[in-house]
């Protein structure tokens, strides 16, 4: 392979052109390989069982239903409540970890001592599963034995026991807060990398033109780590929205349907009424969905590259 | 203004946001260490009348918790060594070689990342039987790094991208070929992309819960997130192990990260970048 | 036969035969070699000694049958097991629950295991009513081999009682007026620690059926949203809503946060079954912690709810005689004994068990085999297990928080289980 590369140097240009070409099909083959063996087969069976009346334990017997299944989960008034919680649910959580992270990446970036420590310990949330993190906040949660309320009523706020997971109003906002802290160092991690390729002396041309610290974040840091914040929010958006684990373990959608998002909906169709086709449509809308969101923010990353 | 005073706004934030990250691990180690007859208590009590460490003896005498450990941390090596390296061989392709269609491959990379993955779990289980992988380390690193390698792919093209074409021209006119370029004069300075997207790839895969659960059978190849899952029986939970199991979980994360982290260390790529 | 004499010196040809057969024996060898079971389940404390021993204890004395174990969560036992079927594949027995027979049975994933069980010298140990949690009607056939039961009965704090000069409940209307006594919200004291949570169906169907109410009739009808099953539902809803005897965090309490709110002396009352007994009894002491049956609308027709963690046989499965000799074994007296006893026990489905003084003399224990006569389990519908793993939760939250109403509930329920 360096032999190649080497030789397709001292090459004339067309021949070189050619073996770059040969070059980049051949670095990107173990990353599609993994993407086409693993993920391609059961991301178009996906497909295929949302357009079939199909039955877990019962893959066998399916039969072609076109797009009932789509309009199925349009007709059921939880769907909406469900579209509508998983706008707010991505919005709020991705937007709260991308501002939290961005603090933490700036102050985690300055010199003190001990940052290597700190940095380590930074990742705690991100380092707990799911499951566990599900539980910890069931536990800080708690009516009666949970921290929170605690301190609510030392400090004279709360006087009886106030059950966040049982109030419509609170339960999302409280399973929120969970998934806000456990993804926040993800993107703290992710901008910290990306503030090492600000070159210094750029910092240092704001301060000669007299900027104060506010505008050295606004016009040096913010522009040059947009392709990092935009690619992060991009990947985060997808994961958040598709993500349920804490959900299920903390309120499983309710109380009621107070909690039930798109991925948790699609979950209970396919595993527990045991309707994966029904599931895998509903499921499919959310990526589709997603594929829009994708391809606005890939626009303005374009956009981004393009001024560079 | 003295440096210490002017410092101070930023310790005091450092404070709080690191207290506000730190504060329910802090309370889970406090309940590890309740015997569990002091969990349900009212009101609460924020230090237990009788520490002890029973939970964590429990947990590494009569628990396969050690295995569990071990399992994690070669599944998470193995994802991160075939997933960086797919991911590094991918993002410098796109952003140094000339080829067509680069946006729509980058596309098709995020398209994997759009399903819930409980919906892919069956068809996945029926290849992996017909690799003879189930249970077995490479279904979970072949998984593990197939959902990672888009993510890592983008970021590192970003970090790439990031780099001045005019570095790669100077290595080659100063006789480099393409790869040596790429090893001696892009590779150190795409660190920081390297750190992070390892950090990903490694904690991606040491949480990973639907693969884990359902490509392994016994307790040779079950990863840590499972493993705390049986602690949650029909009628019994139990807290002490969850809760010092959790604890230990996060121990060879924040020591792995913080020797990998000098990669994130300011300054330290800035000026030949700028040169 | 192959190093018989003529073999030697012949021809080089034939030896290179000879070695091919060779290298083929050892699979031949490996028919004698034990057939393999592999067998799920879940524990509940995954620490207990109790179960590999038992393994253990089985295959030495079953030279011809290896038992494989796998241990898997419960919360994922049920999504795990679908998963390996749908995918063809899956263990040879499995531990099951009650709950989630009638889809299994209907997409014909389980062997009937009444050919079996007519065979099995054991049979008339099991305590009679127990059987019918595996049978499926119409064909009556059974799916799955009882093994460790619980019924419902409803804990109380004695000492509160004595206290306030009560009686421990026996009907619907002693239970609202102990209930109310008990209750006072300004010091975080309330009478009954409903479960309006993950699990909760289970409680919610013992004082179903203890009002009277069923699930299906006589003729395997669902009669989930009768008018009298509507009023019980009523009555169990307003425990929260209008008596609010229940504390605020009871819509989303599950099994540890009604416990708790037991073992704190928070709740005065809660509905649950052995499982619990050591737990309170080890929190509270012996003397606060007292146990009745559930309450009844009709003392003349006494019922609760029963659940079975009981044991099956996949359709598909290539070692069924040696699988079925595992899951007998385990009911047999000595292995159910021993499993009864351990941590993760529950109450022994044999008669001759449950009849010794370890057992009859534990009013825990005890009160259970009293309510086993006339318990009630789910009926073996496809529809169980979505209502009991998903849909009953949704819905009585939602009728908890009075989003939707008694009868909206148990018709949407009624929905699902008559459903395919």
């Amino acid at each position: 392979m360096a032999n190649d590369a080497r030789g397709a140097l001292l090459r004339p240009p067309a021949s070189r052109a050619r073996s770059d070409r040969a070059l980049a099909y051949l670095l990107l083959a173990p990353a599609c390989a993994l993407l086409l063996g693993l993920i391609a087969y059961p991301l178009l069976r996906a497909v295929w069982l949302s357009v079939h009346d199909v039955r877990l334990l019962q893959l066998g017997t399916a039969t072609y239903v076109g797009g009932a299944q789509y309009l199925a989960s349009w007709a059921d008034p939880a769907f909406w409540i469900a579209v509508r919680q998983t706008v707010i649910w991505t919005v709020g959580v991705v937007g709260a970890q991308l501002v939290f992270g961005m603090c933490g990446a700036l102050l985690l970036n300055k010199p003190f001592r001990g940052r290597a420590f700190w940095r380590g310990v930074a990742l705690i949330p991100w380092a707990s599963s799911s499951v566990l993190v599900a539980l910890m906040w069931l536990w800080l949660l708690d009516s009666n034995y949970g921290v929170l309320n605690d301190v609510l009523r030392r400090l004279g706020l709360l006087h009886t026991a106030f059950a966040w997971l049982s109030e419509p109003r609170t339960a999302l906002p409280a399973v929120m807060l969970a998934a806000i802290w456990q993804g926040t160092p993800f993107f703290a991690v992710m901008l910290l990398a990306g503030l090492q390729a600000i070159p210094e002396d750029l910092y240092e041309a704001a301060r000669i033109d007299g900027g104060n610290a506010w505008a050295a974040f606004r016009y040096v840091t913010l522009p040059l780590l947009r392709p990092t914040i935009l690619i992060t929010t991009m990947l985060r958006t997808m994961w958040v929205a598709n993500y349920m684990d804490l959900t299920f373990v903390m309120t499983g959608g309710g109380p009621g349907v107070a909690t039930l998002t798109v991925p948790l909906y699609a979950y209970f169709a396919a595993y527990k009424r045991l309707a994966i086709g029904a599931g895998a449509a509903v499921a499919m809308q959310l990526a589709v969905v997603l594929a829009g969101a994708v391809l606005i923010y890939m626009r303005l990353l374009g956009s981004v590259e393009a001024a560079e | 203004m003295s440096p210490t005073l002017r410092n101070l706004p930023h310790r005091a934030l450092l404070t709080v946001w690191l207290g506000l990250v730190i504060l329910p691990y802090v309370w889970m180690l406090v309940t590890s260490l309740k015997d569990p007859r002091e969990l349900y208590i009212f009101p609460v009590r924020y230090w237990p009348a009788h520490p002890t460490l029973a939970g964590f003896a429990q947990l590494f005498q009569s628990t396969p918790f050690p295995r569990y450990m071990l399992n994690s941390f070669v599944v998470a090596t193995g994802t991160c060594v075939i997933a960086l390296t797919a991911a590094t061989a991918a993002s410098y392709a796109l952003s140094r070689l000339p080829m067509r269609g680069k946006r729509v491959l980058l596309f098709v990379f995020l398209a994997t990342q759009l399903f819930p993955a409980i919906l892919l779990v069956i068809p996945l289980f029926v290849i992996m039987r017909s690799l003879h992988l189930l249970n077995t380390y490479g279904s979970l690193i072949l998984a593990d790094a197939a959902f990672a390698v888009p993510f890592a792919t983008w970021l590192m093209t970003g970090f790439f991208n990031a780099l001045p074409r005019e570095l790669d021209e100077a290595a080659t006119i100063d006789g480099c070929g393409r790869l040596q370029a790429f090893r001696y004069v892009l590779l150190p300075l795409v660190a920081p992309g390297f750190a992070a997207a390892g950090t990903y790839i490694f904690l991606y895969s040491w949480n990973e819960f639907i693969y884990a659960l359902t490509f392994t059978a016994d307790t040779s190849a079950r990863t840590i997130p499972v493993g705390l899952q049986t602690f949650m029986g029909e009628f019994i939970i139990r807290w002490d192990l969850l809760m010092a199991g959790g604890v230990i979980t996060a121990v060879p994360v924040i020591v792995l990260f913080m020797v990998v982290q000098r990669e994130l260390i300011a300054g330290l790529t800035a000026g030949a970048v700028k040169g | 036969m192959i190093r018989s004499p003529w073999v030697r010196g012949i021809r080089p040809a034939v030896l290179c035969l000879a070695l091919c057969v060779l290298l083929i024996a050892p699979a031949f060898s490996q028919a004698q070699a034990p057939t393999t079971v592999s067998y799920w389940l879940w524990l509940d404390d995954p620490t207990d000694p109790m179960f590999p021993a038992l393994i253990k204890e089985f295959n030495d004395s079953h030279p011809g049958i290896r038992v494989v174990p796998q241990v898997i969560p419960l919360d994922q036992f049920h999504d795990k097991l679908v998963t390996a079927i749908s995918a063809g594949s899956g263990p040879d027995a499995s531990r099951f629950k009650d709950w989630w027979l009638g889809e299994f049975v209907q997409a014909g994933a389980l062997e009937p295991l009444s050919p079996y069980v007519a065979r099995w010298s054991g049979r008339n140990d099991v305590i009679a009513n127990l059987w019918n949690t595996g049978r499926i009607s119409p064909t009556g056939l059974i799916y799955m081999m009882p093994h460790q039961f619980i019924t419902f009965y409803l804990y109380y704090r004695k000492d509160w009682f004595q206290q306030a000069g009560l009686q421990p409940p026996r009907t619907f209307d002693e239970f609202v007026a102990a209930a109310k006594r008990l209750t006072d919200p300004a010091h975080n004291r309330y009478g009954f620690g409903l479960r309006g949570g993950g699990g909760g169906q289970d409680q919610w169907l013992a004082f179903m059926v203890a009002g009277g109410a069923r699930i299906v009739d006589a003729l395997g009808h669902v009669v989930v949203n009768s008018p009298k099953a509507v009023a019980v539902n009523q009555w169990y809803i307003d425990l929260y809503r209008t008596q609010k005897v229940a504390p605020p965090s009871a819509p989303s309490d599950a099994y540890a946060q009604v416990l708790g709110a037991f073992e704190g002396g928070i709740t005065a009352m809660f509905a649950h079954h052995v499982g619990s007994s050591v737990l309170v009894t080890d929190k509270l002491g012996a003397t606060a912690v007292g146990v009745v049956p559930i309450p009844v609308a009709d003392p003349k027709a006494p019922a609760t709810m029963a659940t079975m963690a009981g044991n099956m046989m996949l359709r598909g499965s290539k070692n069924k005689a040696a699988a079925w000799t595992f899951v007998s074994w385990l009911t047999e007296r000595q292995a159910m004994d021993e499993w009864s006893r351990s941590r993760q026990g529950q109450l022994p489905v044999l008669t001759s068990l449950a009849a010794s003084p370890s057992y009859q003399n534990n009013v825990f224990f005890k009160t259970s085999f009293d309510e086993a006569k006339y318990a009630i389990t789910w009926p073996g519908l496809p529809g169980v297990g979505y209502v009991s793993a998903q849909l009953w939760q949704q819905l009585m939250q939602q009728a908890l928080l009075g989003q939707i109403s008694s009868q909206q509930m148990l018709d949407r329920i009624a929905t699902a289980l008559a459903s395919k």
